[in-house]
């Protein structure tokens, strides 16, 4: 997919974003832990791009995601959306950026009021930022039902009675309701069949294409992000080690964590597994509480080094477009 | 093996308009709906409910439909039994011998008619002779305190009918008063049905208070969590450990005893185990993925509250509505009982079944009606909260 991308038409810009969980413990809460869940990343999202935000569970992507939309308050860093930081901002001056920034969420049985018709769950963003009223609100629902492949006598019913496709498709028409420019999907496919999952992500490009949206896809299913993204972040441990071009990021992946969940990617081929690409992570991730000291990988990483202890990797460009928090880069240079 | 070449004409494309056609056969049917169907089907909790139905109407219309006044005293026709025994005179002139020894006319059905004057009345030999449409009827009550040697039956009287022994005609009920009447001669069923409005009263002020102030209290203390949570819930705490016996007394002390020290005592602390109930679900439901979803649409923190969160927890907070009001309809009815509910002439379940007490030995029906009552409505709450936590909450299904 070669979409013309104005590079300088930058739509959302995350300048060292941090979001930091603390918990209260003891009777007067007097000790603390926190959790680092997000921990300073940076990316920029061009108008109308897809950008991909993979990583295995509990590196933050979600996190990174609520944050953007405001979901959680920010610890520190910026949220730059269409030239305005939104990062400070108070609850009732995000309202107006509610109505450009939606989200699209993973579990499609929780994301629905199970009390509201299909219809009222349209209907609701439409009522609170007094869109339309009426005969006018009901045509609205009827469209967007109708864009996402569904009826509109399907207004009228509940969400239990819908598969979990369908449900996804309501979460998608609600979130076009407010007709935003940016949409947050994060996993929205992960709790679908593999059937679903390809209609589903085609019909967010068809989407795309018709109203020029720009999406911030999180997802731990590559091939899948592949398809959809026109640039994949790889986050570890609540930072951001890699992002390049989906392609570029696929054929010469650089960050020894990218080339491992790159090389665990099923092959539907019996003989290219046996050949043992493989490279396996020893270990789970270290706990976010208490992450590792300077490279956040090296705890895992096969080629760690007595520097990887001590600094922190840099997020380097080191090819066009191309950037990789790794010290390898750095030393063999 | 050979590939097996399908010709490209035998494809075709499916038209557009029916690519997405998702149809839903199954009827629509709302959360309500379903829970109705399930209710349906546990016999137990729909008798329960049909009695509290029978009950509810009993109460309204009850009054206005019984003959009798609850408060109005009939001190000739006191302590007379659902149940009496009849003695016949004549072919159509029957009368019912009360165990205070005093005789009434009534008919061969039961319908009460009058005391029968005694025209004679000789209290040293325990004897008394009336004349009943020219009958002389004797009735000698010197049996009940002759030694047991001179008494080898045991009997306590006898019934001479013109010099003859008379043994019961029959046992008929009482058509005059259905539940009798009590030592002051005013009619039990009456006294019920009004002490049923105040049971009702107060199960409703329970239901009102438990669901403004309950769910509202534990609605803003579940969604706003953290410090707001703490102070609310410790408030709760210290509630709910003062004694609501105490609370009574202490309110009847300022405002004097009866119904409307109740109603404040149960509406100033009775929403405290709802507001639990509530806080412990919102705590659950608002990091639902559907809460986040509102919350990013620009919802309020009271469009949630009142759209999403509270729908959703409208299941446990009805099922502990109806374990709830039963135990409040208790309260109050032992709080009448220990004399610190309504006051006279107005009945209490709890008052009726005090009042009972003194003649308890001899009128044991007083205490059985208002206990039965008492009974009845509890379990029929009970059984209906039991079949409403089945039928509103799925995973508890069989």
């Amino acid at each position: 997919m070669a979409k013309q991308l104005d590079q300088n038409d930058v739509l959302l810009e995350v300048k060292n974003l941090k979001k930091h969980f603390i918990s209260r413990h003891g009777l007067m809460g007097q000790h603390t832990t926190t959790v680092q869940a997000v921990d300073g990343v940076s990316f920029k999202i061009l108008r109308g791009e897809t950008l991909g935000l993979v990583g295995e569970s509990g590196c933050g992507k979600s996190t990174t995601g609520r944050t953007i939309i405001r979901l959680y308050d920010v610890t520190s860093g910026e949220i730059i959306f269409d030239g305005v930081d939104i990062s400070r901002i108070k609850q009732r001056e995000m309202r107006q950026y509610r109505k450009k920034i939606q989200m699209i969420f993973q579990d499609p049985y929780a994301s629905l009021n199970s009390r509201m018709t299909v219809g009222d769950i349209i209907g609701e963003p439409i009522d609170i930022h007094n869109i339309a009223k009426g005969e006018e609100r009901q045509k609205i629902i009827w469209n967007l039902l109708e864009r996402v492949g569904l009826n509109k006598e399907h207004a009228n019913r509940y969400p239990h009675e819908f598969s979990g496709g369908q449900r996804q498709r309501i979460g998608i028409a609600r979130a076009l309701a407010v007709s935003p420019k940016f949409i947050i999907c994060d996993e929205p496919i992960s709790a679908l069949d593999v059937s679903i999952q390809a209609q589903v992500v085609n019909m967010l490009q068809d989407l795309q294409n018709e109203l020029g949206l720009t999406y911030l896809f999180i997802a731990h299913d590559l091939s899948m992000v592949k398809h959809i993204s026109d640039r994949i972040g790889v986050m570890y441990l609540g930072k951001l080690v890699e992002l390049a071009n989906a392609d570029e990021l696929y054929d010469s992946p650089n960050h020894p964590y990218t080339q491992a969940l790159l090389s665990a990617i099923p092959v539907p081929d019996p003989d290219a597994t046996k050949q043992g690409q493989r490279i396996v992570l020893e270990g789970d991730v270290p706990s976010p509480i208490n992450p590792p000291s300077g490279c956040h990988f090296r705890t895992r990483c096969r080629y760690a080094m007595d520097i990887c202890k001590e600094v922190e990797p840099e997020f380097l460009e080191i090819s066009p477009n191309h950037f990789s928090a790794c010290h390898l880069n750095t030393i063999e240079k | 093996m050979s590939e097996q070449v399908i010709s490209k004409d035998l494809w075709e494309a499916i038209p557009k308009e029916n690519k997405d056609a998702e149809i839903i056969s199954r009827p629509s049917m709302t959360y309500w709906q379903d829970a109705w169907r399930r209710l349906k089907k546990n016999k137990l909790s729909m008798v329960g409910l049909l009695f509290i139905v029978f009950m509810v109407l009993t109460a309204i219309v009850g009054p206005y439909v019984i003959s009798h006044d609850y408060s109005t005293q009939e001190l000739t026709l006191a302590n007379i039994p659902p149940s009496m025994e009849i003695y016949q005179v004549d072919e159509d002139t029957y009368f019912y011998m009360h165990s205070e020894y005093k005789l009434f006319d009534v008919t061969k059905d039961g319908v009460l008619v009058e005391k029968i004057k005694e025209i004679e009345n000789d209290m040293t030999n325990r004897r008394r002779v009336y004349n009943i449409d020219g009958n002389e009827v004797v009735l000698d009550y010197s049996y009940a305190v002759k030694k047991a040697e001179d008494n080898p039956e045991g009997i306590k009287f006898k019934l001479l009918l013109n010099g003859e022994e008379i043994k019961p005609f029959d046992k008929v009920h009482n058509k005059t008063y259905v539940f009798g009447t009590d030592a002051l001669g005013r009619d039990m069923l009456a006294r019920v049905i009004y002490g049923a409005r105040i049971s009702l009263l107060i199960a409703l002020v329970a239901t009102l208070v438990n669901f403004f102030i309950g769910v509202l209290y534990g609605g803003i203390s579940g969604y706003f969590g953290g410090q707001v949570d703490n102070v609310m819930m410790r408030i709760v705490d210290i509630i709910n450990v003062i004694p609501l016996l105490l609370y009574v007394i202490l309110l009847s002390v300022i405002i004097g005893s009866g119904l409307k020290s109740i109603i404040i005592a149960l509406g100033s602390v009775y929403w405290v185990g709802m507001a639990r109930i509530v806080r412990g679900q919102v705590l659950s439901l608002k990091e639902q993925e559907y809460v986040l979803s509102a919350r990013t649409i620009g919802a309020s923190s009271m469009r949630i509250m009142i759209r999403h969160l509270i729908p959703n927890a409208m299941g446990p907070i009805i099922v502990s509505m109806a374990m709830l009001i039963p135990s409040a309809i208790f309260t109050e009815a032992f709080l009448s009982f220990i004399g610190l509910g309504v006051s006279a002439p107005l009945a209490s379940w709890g008052t009726l079944a005090n009042d009972a007490l003194g003649g308890l030995r001899s009128y044991p029906y007083q205490l059985f009606v208002p206990s039965i009552a008492i009974s009845l409505t509890m379990l029929a709450f009970n059984f209906l909260g039991d079949g409403l936590r089945d039928a509103l909450d799925p995973r508890l299904r069989k």
